[in-house]
């Protein structure tokens, strides 16, 4: 197990994608954290939960990212053709998914961390420029940049699921994109009519952890166990369906 | 360790590197390969032959743990691949000449393989040099051509110094001297008491490398033997096979 580890490390580490991952990522958590900080009405981002919100941008931009690095650490094998070759070295397949999972909740976490410390910076420093004055406390801000790294750690485990279960990238990918980025948001509230279920669906999990929406949300406890338990779901969905199945 | 050995005694002690007994493998209503039984000696070179969409490379998934089949058993070294301990250290395979990330060294990508198998990592630098890439190892496998790719492969399924090789058209897209070259190469690995297995649809170059055949059509057995027993009184082996798969008129 140690050396499938290692192996998968030298896999993220040998081409350009996550570094190309990364940088996307730090440049939109930017992008979006400054844009709100400078764009929103004052009396409005005077509000601590606004504030929360627009530096929550990190957290959320993290766990789309790490979601991704998840997902294509199989879907990119399967893409190049390298899972036949990885496979054939370790056909005890479920191994490899645990070895996938194990370093991308590393490289998921190191996302997390980067864009939960960057966004909490760059809003600091554009609503102190705003004479706004930040109502966050040392704890807020040690939730934001926490919450970031556990709930991208944890998507970038559900990625790798995903990844196991849907096989082909581009779905794959978009699939991802489109749940956190829209379906998500439909079903959180109670614009669709069914009470307030949305909030137990894993991107709304994930805001939870980093202490967005204490009164529509889970407390950011019970956000990480639910989390967690989406993640040790999908990673076990994801080696049966990897056992099970044959491979292209 | 033990078990390794345990089946490699076993294989040689019969004869018998690869076992293919009622193979049969069904998706839907097609039947790819349909009651398949054969074997394969040790030390030989057997051309696995058949038209397009005979079931070849289908059998090869069988029989590297990549497909179940749906009855019968695949083995190498008497066991079925999945339940091999080390199986990079006792058989090697390319399925596809292109497998490789497009972004990754060649040098790193089989150094991927060489720490899953738990192979030293010296050994990366000599099967490059075994198979002429170490002028271009650290080059990202987008700027090889097709051959370098080839070579790629094959370098990575020697990493662990296997008794069986199994290659699907290895001469695919390959230029004259690319040909020439693996042919020299599967001839030196049979020298030395190993056993490959090379599926083919292009008869004059099987021909020429290969000393045993196996000929499927349709997903069923159609030959096996020894070459020169099915290329008897100046049949060549294009008549045989014509012949037998029944197209000749």
């Amino acid at each position: 197990m140690r050396a499938l580890v290692h192996a998968e490390l030298l896999k993220q580490r040998s081409t350009r994608t996550v570094a190309g991952l990364l940088a996307a990522m730090l440049g939109l958590v930017s992008a979006a954290v400054l844009l709100h900080s400078l764009a929103l009405p004052a009396e409005e981002l005077e509000r601590i939960d606004l504030q929360r919100l627009v530096f929550g941008r990190g957290e959320f931009l993290a766990t789309l990212f790490a979601a991704l690095v998840g997902a294509m650490s199989i879907t990119s094998e399967v893409r190049h053709g390298t899972i036949r070759a990885t496979f054939l070295v370790s056909p005890k397949r479920e191994r490899v998914v645990g070895a996938k999972v194990a370093v991308s909740i590393v490289v998921g976490a190191s996302f997390g961390v980067a864009a939960g410390a960057l966004a909490v910076g760059i809003g600091t420093v554009a609503l102190g420029t705003r004479g706004i004055d930040v109502l966050l406390e040392g704890r807020d801000y040690a939730l934001l940049v926490a919450g970031s790294a556990a709930a991208a750690a944890l998507w970038a485990a559900i990625g790798v699921g995903v990844g196991a279960i849907v096989r082909n990238q581009v779905p794959t990918l978009v699939g991802i994109c489109a749940w956190l980025l829209f379906f998500e948001g439909l079903l959180v509230g109670d614009a669709s009519g069914l009470g307030d279920v949305g909030r137990f669906l894993p991107g709304a999990a994930a805001a939870a952890i980093g202490g967005q929406g204490p009164d529509g949300l889970l407390a950011p406890g019970a956000g990480l166990v639910l989390l967690a338990a989406y993640a040790a779901a999908a990673t076990v969905v994801g080696m049966l369906a990897t056992n099970r199945r044959d491979v292209a | 360790m033990a078990d390794r050995l345990g089946d490699r005694r076993n294989a040689l002690s019969s004869g018998t590197v690869v076992e293919v007994r009622s193979l049969t493998k069904r998706y839907g209503g097609l039947t790819a390969v349909d009651d398949l039984t054969f074997s394969l000696p040790g030390g030989t070179i057997t051309g696995f032959l058949g038209p397009n969409g005979a079931g070849k490379t289908t059998t090869l998934r069988l029989l590297l743990g990549l497909a179940e089949p749906t009855a019968g058993d695949a083995l190498v070294l008497g066991r079925r691949y999945r339940e091999l301990d080390q199986p990079a250290r006792s058989v090697g395979a390319v399925l596809e000449s292109n497998d490789a990330h497009p972004g990754r060294s060649g040098r790193d990508h089989l150094r991927t393989l060489a720490l899953a198998a738990e192979i030293p990592p010296g050994r990366v630098d000599e099967v490059l040099a075994l198979v002429d890439l170490d002028a271009v190892a650290t080059r990202r496998v987008r700027t090889y051509s097709l051959g370098m790719r080839q070579r790629l492969g094959l370098a990575g399924s020697l990493l662990g110094d296997p008794q069986l090789l199994v290659l699907d058209e290895p001469a695919n897209g390959l230029d004259p001297a690319g040909v020439h070259w693996m042919r020299r190469f599967l001839r030196r690995f049979a020298e030395e008491g190993r056993t490959v297995l090379v599926s083919s649809h292009m008869l004059a170059e099987a021909a020429q490398t290969v000393d045993h055949v196996v000929i499927i059509d349709r997903g069923r057995l159609v030959a096996s033997g020894r070459l020169d027993e099915l290329t008897r009184r100046g049949r060549t082996l294009e008549d045989a096979f014509l012949e037998l798969t029944g197209v000749a008129s």
